[in-house]
C-alpha cells in the first residue's frame, strides 16, 4: 500500500495574522470604554466576572442569530424586518458600548425603513436599500468578529471558540 | 300705629308753608298770626325735644310729660297783645245782637247754624279766641257756653274740645291756617275709649283774610264695632299678661321711651337670669357687650326702631352670670293714645337653633360624603373588571373571527369604552366633589398639550370642519401646573366642540397674562369657539351642573354622561381658574373658555437634565439606596441583553422589586393587574406587539400618573417631544449610564 499522502485541500480559514489586542484601550475605535467599563463595574467580584461575562456571551448568541435572520430577510427582500432587526441589535450593542456594531445596525435600521444612512432622507428605491444593507451587513459581521475575538480573549475563552 | 292725628305730610306742610304764599299775604293779619304761631310752635317743639332729632311724627306730637304751662301762657299773652285792628272794625260775635227771626237777611242769622248744629262745634276768631259754642258742644262737653266764650283756645282744657293735647291742636290749627284748608285730628278717644271722635278744623278765609276757625267734633264711635272692641279690650289685657308669663322660651318685656326696662316675663327671667325685681328700672343695654355699649348700639337700635317702626338684630347678649348667648332681638315701638310710650322687646335664644342647624349640616355633609365615597368605591370596583373585559376583548379581536363575530365584538368594544368613560367621569366627579382630588404639579408646555389634544380630536372631526389652534409666539414655552388635568379640561372642551359641529370651524385660541398679584403666576386662558349647535338660552344656567345634558337629550346622537363640563369646572377651580360659556358672536355656535393659573418656570430645564448638577453623586447614590427597597419598578425592554443590563443596574442601586415585561402589551397587562403598585416605569420605545409610546398612552388612559421614563436609542429630532405628548414623563438615552439613571430616578421618586 503505497502510502498516500494527503495534501490538505480543504481551505483552512486564514490564520489571524493580526494579534488580538488584550486591553480595552486598544479597542477604542470599536468599543466605548466607559460604557463597557460600567458593565464590568457591575460585577460583584473582579476575579469572577459572572455578570458581565453572561451579558457579553448573551450578546454573542443574540448577534449571531440576528445576522442569520438578517441574511434570511435579505433573501426575502423584507425591508421592514431588516429595519427592526437592525433596531434590535442596535439596542444591545449600544448597551455594551460596541460602537461600530451599533452604528452599522443603526444604518441597517434606517435603510430598512427606506431612508438613507442617517435616517433623515427618504430612499425610494428598494433595490438601493437592499444593496446598501447587504454591504453594511458584510461590514458589521466583520466588525462583530473583531470585537467578539477581543472579548472572548478578554474573558479567557479564545482557545475554546468553536 | 293705632292712633294717628296728622299725616306726616301735614306736619311737613305746617312746618314749612309755601314761601310764595307768605310773600303774597305778607300784609294780611291772619298770616302774621299764623307766622307768629309758627314761631311759637316751633319753639314749643324745640322745648319738647331737647336734642335735635330727625323729624319723627310721634316724637313731634309727644308733649313733655310736665306740660309747660308757662309757655302756653306766654303764648296766649303774645297772641293777645297782638290782637289785630280788625277786632275793632268787626263786632265781636258775642256782643252782637242776633235776631232769631231774620234768617234770610242777616248774616248774623246764619250764626244760628253753629248755635244749633248737632255737631259739637267751637268757633274761633283769628286770634284763636272762642267766639261761638254750639249747644251740642255744651251738651257734649258738659260746660256752659259762658265759660268758653272769649277764652283763648290754649286755656281751654284740650279734652273738652276734644283734643289730645295743646301741641297737637296747635299743630293742626297752624296747618289749617297755612294751608287754608280743612285739617282733621283722627281717632281721639275719650275716657277709656268709650267714644271716639275726629276733630275737624275748618279755617274760614275771605280772600286771604282769616275770619274764623271752626272746630267740629265728629263722632266716629258708631263706625267702630263697639261690641267687639269692648269685649276684646275687657279681657285682652289679662289674656296677654297670662300669655306673656307662660312663654318660657322668649324674653318679652317692655322698655320706656328711654330704654329702661319696665316689665319682665318668665321667659326673660329664665333667659337672662335676672329676676323682675333686679332688672326693672335698669337700662336694657345691660344685656349688651361692652363693645356694643361703647358703640351705642342699644341707642341706635331705638332710633332705628322709631324711624322704621321696628328693628331686628342678631348678636351676642349677656346673661346675669356673664355668659353669653346668640340672640335674635325684635324691638317695636309702642304708642298709646298717639303718644310714644315705650318699646316692646322680644329676645330669642338662638343657641339651640344654631346648634340644631349645625347638626343638620353635619348630618347632611356626612351623608353627602358617604354617597360620594360610595360612588367612588363603586366606580373603582366596576372599573377594574371593566379593564379586564377590555383587555380580553382586545385579545379576542386579535383572533380569527368571521365578519359577524367581528361586528358583535366591535359593538362590545364601543359599549365598553363608553361605559368606561362614564365610570371614569363618575369617579372623577366623586373625587372632585369629595375634595380628595389633588393636582400633581409638573413642568410642561401648554403648546404641546394643546397640539396633542388637537391631534387627538382630529379623528372625530366631521368632514369639512376646520380645526385650528392659535397660540401667540411669545407664549411661555414651559409652565408649572398639572399637565394631565389641564389636558383633561382641554380634551373635554375641544372634543365637545368637535362632536357638536357639523360644519364650519372649531378654533382654539390660547392666551396668557401675568397675574396681577403674583408676577410668578400666569393666567392661562384657552377659548374654544365652534360653529356647532350652540346652547339654548334656557340651558345656559345649568351647563356646568352635574348630570345635565341639553343636547338633543331624546336622541342617541350624542353620547355622554353630562358630567364632562361639571368636571371641567371643578378641575379649573382646582387650578385656581374657571370655565365659562358665551354664544359665538360670529355665527351660531358656542365659545367655551377655561382659565387656569400656572406658575412661571424661571429657567427652562433642558430636556437632558436629569437632576440638579450641584447635588453630589455620592449623595444621590446614598439617597437612592435608602428609598429603593420600598419602590416597585416596572422595566419594559424587549432586548435580553439590555434587560439584563438594566436589571443589574437597578439591583445594584438597591431596587428589590423589579418586574419585567418583554413588550408594551405585557407592560400594559401588568399595570392593569396592579395599577397603583408601580412607582415608576422604565419603558423601551421600539418593541414588538405594542411599542413603548402606545403602551404609555394606554397606561395614561387608565388615569395613572406614575412617572414613565423612556429608554431611547438614537432619537430623531422631535421624537422626545412626541414621547412627552403621549404621556412619557422623562427620557434617558441608551447606552444607559448608571449615574444618569440614578439622578433620573431620584428626580422622579425622591421626595
Amino acid at each position: 500500500m503505497a502510502p498516500t499522502t494527503t495534501t490538505k485541500t480543504v481551505e483552512e480559514p486564514p490564520k489571524e495574522t493580526k494579534e488580538i489586542p488584550s486591553t480595552l484601550a486598544e479597542m477604542k475605535g470599536s468599543i466605548d470604554e466607559s460604557t463597557f467599563e460600567q458593565i464590568l463595574e457591575m460585577d460583584d467580584d473582579d476575579s469572577d466576572r459572572d455578570f458581565s461575562k453572561g451579558i457579553v456571551f448573551g450578546f454573542f448568541d443574540q448577534a449571531e442569530s440576528t445576522f442569520v435572520k438578517m441574511e434570511d430577510a435579505l433573501r426575502r427582500e423584507d425591508l421592514s424586518d431588516l429595519s427592526s432587526l437592525g433596531h434590535y441589535l442596535k439596542g444591545s450593542s449600544a448597551t455594551l458600548g460596541l460602537t461600530k456594531v451599533k452604528d452599522a445596525c443603526e444604518k441597517i435600521q434606517h435603510y430598512g425603513a427606506g431612508k438613507d444612512e442617517t435616517g433623515s432622507t427618504d430612499e425610494p428605491e428598494k433595490k438601493t436599500s437592499l444593496s446598501r444593507i447587504e454591504k453594511t451587513l458584510t461590514q458589521v459581521k466583520e466588525d462583530y468578529k473583531e470585537v467578539e475575538a477581543f472579548l472572548r480573549k478578554y474573558y479567557g475563552e479564545d482557545e475554546e471558540s468553536a | 300705629m293705632p292712633y294717628s292725628y296728622l299725616t306726616g305730610s301735614d306736619v311737613a306742610r305746617s312746618l314749612s308753608p309755601p314761601s310764595q304764599d307768605r310773600v303774597k299775604q305778607q300784609s294780611s293779619l291772619p298770616n302774621v298770626v299764623a307766622m307768629d304761631l309758627n314761631k311759637r310752635l316751633f319753639h314749643l317743639d324745640i322745648e319738647n325735644k331737647p336734642q335735635a332729632q330727625p323729624v319723627n311724627f310721634s316724637m313731634v306730637t309727644t308733649p313733655p310729660d310736665d306740660e309747660d304751662d308757662d309757655e302756653v301762657n306766654h303764648l296766649k299773652l303774645k297772641v293777645e297783645s297782638k290782637q289785630s285792628p280788625h277786632e275793632h272794625d268787626k263786632p265781636h260775635p258775642r256782643e252782637k245782637n242776633m235776631p232769631d227771626t231774620d234768617v234770610q237777611q242777616s248774616p248774623a242769622a246764619l250764626g244760628r247754624i253753629y248755635r244749633y248744629t248737632p255737631i259739637p262745634s267751637v268757633i274761633l276768631d283769628p286770634s284763636l279766641h272762642v267766639v261761638e259754642v254750639s249747644n251740642s258742644h255744651v251738651a257734649f262737653a258738659g260746660l256752659s257756653r259762658e265759660l268758653l266764650l272769649g277764652r283763648f283756645i290754649c286755656d281751654v282744657c284740650p279734652r273738652i274740645l276734644p283734643a289730645i293735647d295743646i301741641a297737637i291742636l296747635f299743630g293742626a290749627l297752624r296747618a289749617a291756617i297755612t294751608t287754608q284748608d280743612v285739617q282733621s285730628i283722627d281717632k281721639i278717644c275719650i275716657d277709656d275709649a268709650s267714644a271716639c271722635y275726629t276733630l275737624r278744623i275748618t279755617p274760614i278765609f275771605e280772600n286771604s283774610n282769616l275770619l274764623y276757625i271752626v272746630l267740629e267734633a265728629l263722632d266716629i264711635s258708631k263706625r267702630q264695632i263697639k261690641s267687639v272692641s269692648k269685649s276684646h279690650g275687657s279681657y285682652s289685657n289679662e289674656t296677654y299678661k297670662v300669655l306673656l308669663d307662660t312663654v318660657k322660651d322668649y324674653a318679652i318685656f317692655m322698655l320706656d321711651t328711654h330704654g329702661h326696662i319696665v316689665t319682665w316675663n318668665t321667659g326673660a327671667a329664665l333667659l337672662k337670669g335676672y329676676s323682675a325685681k333686679e332688672i326693672i328700672g335698669r337700662h336694657f343695654s345691660t344685656f349688651y357687650s361692652l363693645e356694643d355699649r361703647m358703640a351705642d348700639k342699644p341707642g341706635k337700635e331705638l332710633e332705628v326702631c322709631l324711624r322704621e317702626g321696628k328693628v331686628e338684630d342678631e348678636g351676642w347678649r349677656y346673661r346675669k352670670d356673664g355668659s353669653r348667648f346668640w340672640a335674635n332681638v325684635l324691638i317695636t315701638p309702642m304708642y298709646a293714645l298717639g303718644r310714644h310710650i315705650g318699646f316692646t322687646k322680644v329676645t330669642r335664644d338662638l343657641t339651640e337653633r344654631n346648634a340644631a342647624e349645625a347638626r343638620m349640616i353635619a348630618a347632611f355633609e356626612e351623608s353627602s360624603r358617604l354617597k360620594t365615597d360610595f360612588l367612588a368605591n363603586m366606580s373603582h370596583e366596576i372599573r377594574t373588571p371593566m379593564n379586564g373585559m377590555l383587555l380580553a376583548l382586545t385579545s379576542l379581536m386579535a383572533t380569527d373571527m368571521n365578519e359577524q363575530q367581528r361586528e358583535y365584538s366591535s359593538i362590545i368594544e364601543d359599549s365598553t369604552n363608553v361605559l368606561l368613560q362614564v365610570i371614569n367621569d363618575v369617579l372623577d366627579y366623586s373625587k372632585l366633589s369629595s375634595g380628595s382630588f389633588t393636582l400633581h404639579p409638573d413642568t410642561f408646555s401648554v403648546d404641546s398639550i394643546t397640539n396633542a389634544v388637537v391631534r387627538n380630536c382630529k379623528g372625530a372631526l366631521k368632514p369639512g370642519v376646520q380645526l385650528t389652534s392659535f397660540i401667540p409666539p411669545n407664549f411661555p414655552s414651559q409652565v408649572e401646573g398639572d399637565p394631565l388635568r389641564y389636558r383633561q379640561v382641554l380634551q373635554n372642551l375641544i372634543s365637545n366642540a368637535v362632536k357638536f359641529t357639523e360644519e364650519g370651524y372649531v378654533k382654539i385660541n390660547t392666551t396668557f397674562s401675568e397675574d396681577a398679584e403674583d408676577p410668578n403666576v400666569y393666567n392661562i386662558r384657552t377659548e374654544v369657539a365652534d360653529t356647532g349647535v350652540g346652547v339654548p338660552e334656557d340651558a345656559i344656567g345649568s351647563l356646568f351642573t352635574p348630570f345635565t345634558r341639553f343636547a338633543e337629550s331624546g336622541s342617541k346622537r350624542y353620547q355622554g354622561t353630562g358630567l364632562g363640563l361639571s368636571i371641567c369646572k371643578s378641575l379649573a377651580e382646582l387650578m385656581d381658574g374657571s370655565v365659562g360659556y358665551r354664544p359665538n358672536p360670529e355665527r351660531k355656535g358656542s365659545i367655551f373658555w377655561v382659565t387656569a393659573k400656572m406658575r412661571r418656570v424661571s429657567v427652562t430645564p433642558p430636556a437632558r437634565t436629569t437632576g440638579t448638577p450641584v447635588e453630589d453623586v455620592g449623595d444621590i447614590e446614598r439617597k437612592i439606596h435608602d428609598i429603593a427597597p420600598h419602590k416597585h419598578v416596572l422595566l419594559v425592554e424587549d432586548n435580553l441583553v439590555n434587560q439584563m443590563m438594566m436589571l443589574k443596574l437597578l439591583q445594584n442601586m438597591g431596587f428589590a422589586r423589579i418586574d419585567t415585561a418583554w413588550d408594551g402589551a405585557e407592560a400594559v397587562r401588568l399595570v392593569k393587574q396592579q395599577p397603583l403598585s408601580y412607582n415608576t416605569i422604565l419603558m423601551d420605545i421600539g418593541m414588538p406587539v405594542l411599542d413603548g409610546v402606545q403602551a404609555t398612552r394606554q397606561i395614561r388612559q387608565m388615569e395613572l400618573a406614575m412617572p414613565i421614563i423612556a429608554l431611547t436609542g438614537n432619537v430623531m429630532p422631535g421624537d422626545i417631544e412626541h414621547y412627552m405628548k403621549q404621556g412619557m414623563s422623562d427620557h434617558i438615552g441608551k447606552p444607559i449610564h448608571q449615574k444618569q439613571l440614578m439622578r433620573l430616578l431620584w428626580k422622579w421618586m425622591g421626595t
